[in-house]
């Protein structure tokens, strides 16, 4: 239970998916500029990115490497993760088309979405339990949504601050998450060497 | 001296999400609207004219997003207008569509992996367990949607020239 709990942990702040690995810049960037998109796009991320894990762990655990197949594991992995979007979408938008018009708008972005490949083959690469690639999973989406929230709610404050025009925009919005990244750091501590 | 705007504004505030659509079909009191593709640039200005809603895909997907609301305001077909949903209706839709089955999912698995300790049962519980929450989050949807949370709400028309971004 310990050890599952401080993967998740670790997961979401110490090794953070967007500030920690750089994956997932992309949205970070672009779908923060307001909350209420931000919480969308990271929950829909979440569901994916555990979704990718339990089908990616089990075509590669029953299928790449029993046969040797692991030089197809990219390949196939970007292959799992399109047709987990595909097939959330048409989930959602069978389960209630309601709610596939509010959030549907999210879910082709997540294809293109470099962390859900980047997790993907983390939790491959270091030979997870099943159960384990499911949290890491969804650790890594927890701490992808947090940042993009965070994120979200920065740029919504700077969007009325009197920000130089120098500033403006993108600049003074990778200044934050530089900032931010500096912050997340502490997680993993200053003394490493 | 610099001034800082946040001290006037009000973050707390409850909020509307702002959408614009456009009139495609009147029936009766009925309005059926389609939704404004937005740009991820969001420096468009000209929504209104964009050459890059033709596309097919695009166009099937706004298609797929169309709805219908109460045509109080005597709206035509071709009329743009603002429409809105409260911020929470977003954050209640996405935890009905994907944090419900994803729990259900996790809690089976958890279950499985502690009560049998194998991987292949453990994936098996935790596909039962998405399957059952898929239908839990079903349930809850369709009371959102009787319930009438998750209908837009008619604003006022959109200003000529005005955009979503």
């Amino acid at each position: 239970m310990k050890e599952y709990l401080l993967l998740i942990f670790s997961s979401a702040l110490v090794n953070n998916v967007i500030l920690g690995r750089f994956l997932g810049l992309c949205p970070a960037m672009g779908v923060t500029t307001r909350v209420d998109a931000a919480v969308g796009m990271g929950m829909a991320t979440t569901f994916v990115m555990s979704v990718a894990a339990l089908v990616g762990w089990t075509i590669n655990t029953l299928l790449l490497e029993p046969f040797g197949l692991g030089y197809l594991r990219t390949i196939t992995f970007i292959l799992i993760i399109a047709s987990t979007v595909q097939f959330t979408e048409m989930v959602v938008k069978k389960v209630s088309p309601s709610l596939f018009k509010l959030l549907g708008i999210y879910l082709p972005l997540i294809t293109t979405n470099c962390a859900v490949l980047g997790v993907a083959l983390l939790l491959v690469a270091d030979k997870m339990s099943f159960l384990s690639s499911i949290l890491f999973a969804l650790g890594s989406a927890m701490g992808f949504t947090l940042v993009l929230v965070m994120f979200a709610g920065l740029r919504e404050r700077l969007a009325v601050m009197d920000v130089p025009r120098l500033f403006a925009g993108p600049p003074i919005a990778f200044i934050v998450v530089s900032l931010l990244a500096l912050a997340f750091m502490g997680f993993a501590g200053m003394g490493a060497s | 001296m610099v001034k800082f705007a946040d001290s006037a504004t009000d973050f707390s505030a409850p909020s509307m999400i702002e959408g614009i659509a456009l009139v495609v079909k009147v029936e009766g009191r009925t309005a059926w609207l389609l939704p404004e593709q937005g740009t991820s640039c969001g420096s468009c200005a000209s929504a209104s004219a964009c050459g890059s809603k033709g596309a097919s895909t695009t166009t099937a997907r706004l298609e797929d997003r169309r709805f219908q609301i109460e045509n109080e305001a005597n709206l035509i077909v071709g009329d743009r207008v603002v429409f809105g949903i409260r911020d929470n209706v977003l954050l209640k839709a996405s935890a009905t569509a994907y944090i419900i089955p994803l729990a259900v999912m996790i809690l089976a698995g958890s279950l499985a992996q502690w009560k049998f300790g194998n991987d292949i049962a453990t994936m098996t519980a935790t596909i039962i367990g998405l399957v059952v929450g898929m239908g839990i989050s079903r349930a809850a949807a369709g009371r959102m949607q009787t319930k009438g949370d998750l209908a837009p709400q008619y604003l006022r028309r959109a200003r000529p020239g005005e955009t979503c971004n």
